[in-house]
């Protein structure tokens, strides 16, 4: 057998054999099931049903006349969690409060000149804290009550409400060639989700190439290696061998997480029907019932066909096969140095030094990610973008935008050119230091 | 010459390692490459193991200069000996001997064989942490010598072995000879090079000082001392005035002498003169040992 596939070989086998191997397999798509189903389980336990006191001085919000069946509109509406009753005193709720221990809260707006519009109100607790959702829904129904007192006050009607409310006008980017709408948004979320993506792909295998080459060095195993195979070989065969762990627990991820969610799924399908629904159902409830506020939800509802169209717009022919490039070649190019640089560290300590020269780039293109997403094809982003060292990280920020192919070619052409070239260095610098112990590296200042 | 190493130069930076340093090693022998410590003795080592270059000089490999495919015909132990510390000791042997070109199958027939020969067959699932030192570098030994190398390499075999173990590494280097393999061996132990090698190297600081097969080196160093052990006498020994008696030990029966001669003067004229004298029980030549001639060569460099 190829002895650069009996290193490949064995770096593989003894990282996967590794328990902790297994355990961030496992851990990793617990997890990301975990962080899909609890939110799930929590929304659909069900809610304490609640009463809440209404001491309306003011009279705006229905407390004068508590049987105006005519202004429905301008009334607490009660649902089935949260039951409003209406107070004729301040005093007369606080009785109530004793009581009845399911009273969980006043809601008292203090009266003012007469006519004049309240400007605050006060939410009375005891011991409990009002659940957040009680919170909200009274948020909303002051907002929706005061509005619609306002709205009759100036003799507005809900259709021309509706009309003003919801006239808006769209403004989308579009390319002058193809006619075809930009959708900067979801780019940019992809973008930088691809950035980050190989950012620390190349971060985390990076650093156990390094630490495995220190190994190597520490145990002294590595001088009976290198009589047998060339140090070239241990490097390529350590770099190659980790790329493959990193694929396998990466496609495990992937799967299992695939799993958990079909099994969390299976294990209570009607829970997560009634989740769906019921999410609908308080968006719908919450927003409460007039027309006006209908017509809003519509609107937002419409972002979600847009974020369908944005990313069918984009062109994963073009992304998946360039992220796999810039993945591989980028993660081969920082690989090579970590080696390199493992090589030079005498112990576990040194790593942080070493290793520092190689995440400057890397860390350098993090921080222009925000001037870079201010202008894709700007000045910053073409140059980070051709530079061998940048490119990974840059390159992935620009590619959903859409990037020249000339500068596509160029970036990648130059990353090719320097794959072999950086290799050779790092491999010239893995080959000296490797066997050098307590000295520091010598080979640039002298030939042979 | 098995292997020929000539004229090799090397240098680390402005430190000049090996200089002009030039040693033949005949087949089937044991070669000793002696040397104070820092002398340049692992760096040639390493540059017969093909780890470093020489910036100057050959390897010649029966003749032929020497090629990186001629590795896998070396074993080589060196000084700071490690193994991957997670590993099974079993799969790493294997791994170790794959690297020297064994099939995997017969790695693991021959591995099964030494370890049942050593009794550490109970090993081979065990973690190379879990072993003691002495074990590591009995597996160590083992995977060195796996693929019956044809010239074996040991850079201070001896050092951290305790007694036990060293005594078996020395037997195995003389079996490993008797089977038709050379080896060459570094060591500051010289009781052991007077035991184990035919020809030695000395190098001090990065230049060959002295070399040759241990008898003729112990033989040119001779002082022309020699030891007797005669019956206890009254009288002492009346011997010509060049002749020194160096050391006398007057035991209850006997009596031991060590005498140095002067030069020209045989070891039968003194026995001529001796024997009217003494009843004469033992007569040998004392040679100096290796650790003088070491002593005596390094000091006067």
């Amino acid at each position: 057998m190829n002895k650069i596939l009996l290193v490949i070989r064995r770096e593989y086998l003894t990282r996967v054999r590794k328990t902790s191997f297994w355990v961030l397999t496992v851990v990793v798509p617990v997890l990301m099931a975990a962080l899909y189903a609890i939110p799930i389980y929590l929304s659909v336990k069900p809610v304490e049903k609640t009463t809440v006191m209404i001491a309306d001085e003011s009279g705006i919000f229905g407390g004068f006349d508590r049987n105006d069946t005519l202004h429905t509109d301008c009334r607490f509406a009660s649902s089935d969690n949260i039951t409003y009753r209406y107070a004729a005193t301040y005093d007369y709720a606080l009785r109530q409060m004793e009581k009845d221990d399911n009273v969980s809260a006043i809601l008292y707006v203090r009266s003012r000149a007469s006519g004049a519009i309240p400007t605050d109100a006060c939410l009375y607790y005891k011991t409990d804290l009002p659940p957040s959702n009680v919170r909200y829904d009274i948020d909303r129904q002051l907002q929706r009550i005061l509005r619609n007192r306002l709205l009759r006050s100036h003799g507005i009607s809900d259709d021309e409400y509706a009309l003003i409310s919801n006239t808006k006008i769209n403004l989308r980017t579009e390319d002058l060639e193809t006619g075809r709408e930009a959708f900067l948004d979801v780019k940019t979320a992809l973008g930088v989700i691809l950035s980050l993506l190989i950012y620390f792909v190349i971060f985390m295998f990076g650093s156990q190439v390094m630490r495995g080459v220190v190994e190597e060095k520490t145990n002294r195993i590595v001088e009976v290696i290198v009589c047998s195979v060339k140090p070239f070989q241990l490097m390529m065969g350590k770099v190659t061998g980790i790329a493959l762990v990193g694929l396998t627990q990466f496609l495990l991820w992937v799967v299992l997480t695939g799993v958990a969610l079909v099994g969390i799924q299976g294990s209570n399908p009607e829970l997560f029907r009634q989740a769906v629904q019921k999410h609908d159902m308080t968006e719908l409830a919450t927003k409460g019932t007039d027309a006006t506020i209908q017509m809003q939800d519509a609107d937002n509802l419409a972002n979600v066909p847009q974020l369908v169209e944005g990313i069918a717009a984009i062109d994963f022919n073009v992304i998946v096969p360039v992220f796999l490039f810039y993945f591989i070649f980028g993660y081969l190019l920082y690989a090579t140095f970590f080696a390199a640089a493992g090589a030079m560290c005498d112990n576990d300590t040194d790593t942080q030094i070493f290793s520092l020269p190689l995440t400057v780039p890397l860390l350098l293109t993090m921080l222009l990610l925000p001037a870079m997403m201010n202008s894709p094809s700007g000045t910053i982003s073409v140059v980070l973008s051709l530079i061998p060292f940048t490119s990974p990280v840059a390159m992935m920020l620009r590619i959903p935008f859409g990037v020249p192919l000339v500068q596509l070619y160029w970036s990648m052409a130059l990353m090719v050119v320097s794959f072999p070239l950086c290799t050779w260095i790092a491999a010239r610098i893995y080959k000296g230091s490797i066997l050098r112990y307590g000295r520091r590296l010598t080979m640039f200042r002298r030939k042979k | 010459m098995f292997l020929e190493a000539q004229h090799i130069d090397k240098s680390f930076g402005d430190f000049k390692a090996l200089d002009d340093v030039g040693i033949g090693v005949r087949e089937g022998t044991v070669f000793g490459l002696l040397g104070p410590n820092g002398a340049g003795k692992t760096t040639l080592i390493r540059i017969v193991n093909r780890i470093i270059r020489p910036d100057n000089g050959t390897l010649l490999l029966n003749g032929n200069p020497m090629t990186d495919n001629d590795v896998q015909k070396i074993g080589y132990l060196p000084e700071e000996r490690g193994l991957y510390k997670k590993m099974r000791v079993g799969d790493q042997a294997l791994y170790l001997a794959q690297l020297k070109g064994l099939s995997r199958h017969e790695a693991a027939a021959r591995l099964h064989k030494w370890f049942e020969r050593f009794e550490m067959s109970d090993w081979w699932n065990c973690r190379v942490e879990e072993l003691s030192k002495g074990m590591q570098q009995k597996v160590q030994f083992v995977v060195t010598v796996l693929h019956e190398p044809k010239l074996l390499i040991f850079d201070e075999p001896f050092s951290g072995f305790d007694p036990v173990n060293a005594t078996m590494l020395k037997n195995e280097i003389l079996a490993l000879k008797e089977k038709g393999a050379t080896v060459i061996f570094s060591t500051h132990n010289m009781a052991s090079v007077e035991e184990l090698c035919d020809d030695i190297a000395l190098i001090n600081k990065s230049h060959v000082v002295l070399k040759g097969s241990v008898n003729d080196i112990r033989r040119s160093y001779s002082r022309n001392l020699f030891e007797i052990v005669a019956t206890k006498s009254e009288t002492p020994m009346s011997l010509p005035q060049d002749v020194r008696i160096t050391k006398q030990q007057i035991g209850d029966e006997e009596e031991t002498s060590f005498i140095m001669l002067p030069d020209g003067m045989e070891a039968n004229e003194l026995l001529g003169l001796l024997m009217p004298q003494r009843s004469i029980r033992s007569f040998r030549e004392v040679l100096p040992t290796m650790n003088d001639i070491f002593i005596k060569a390094v000091d006067s460099e």
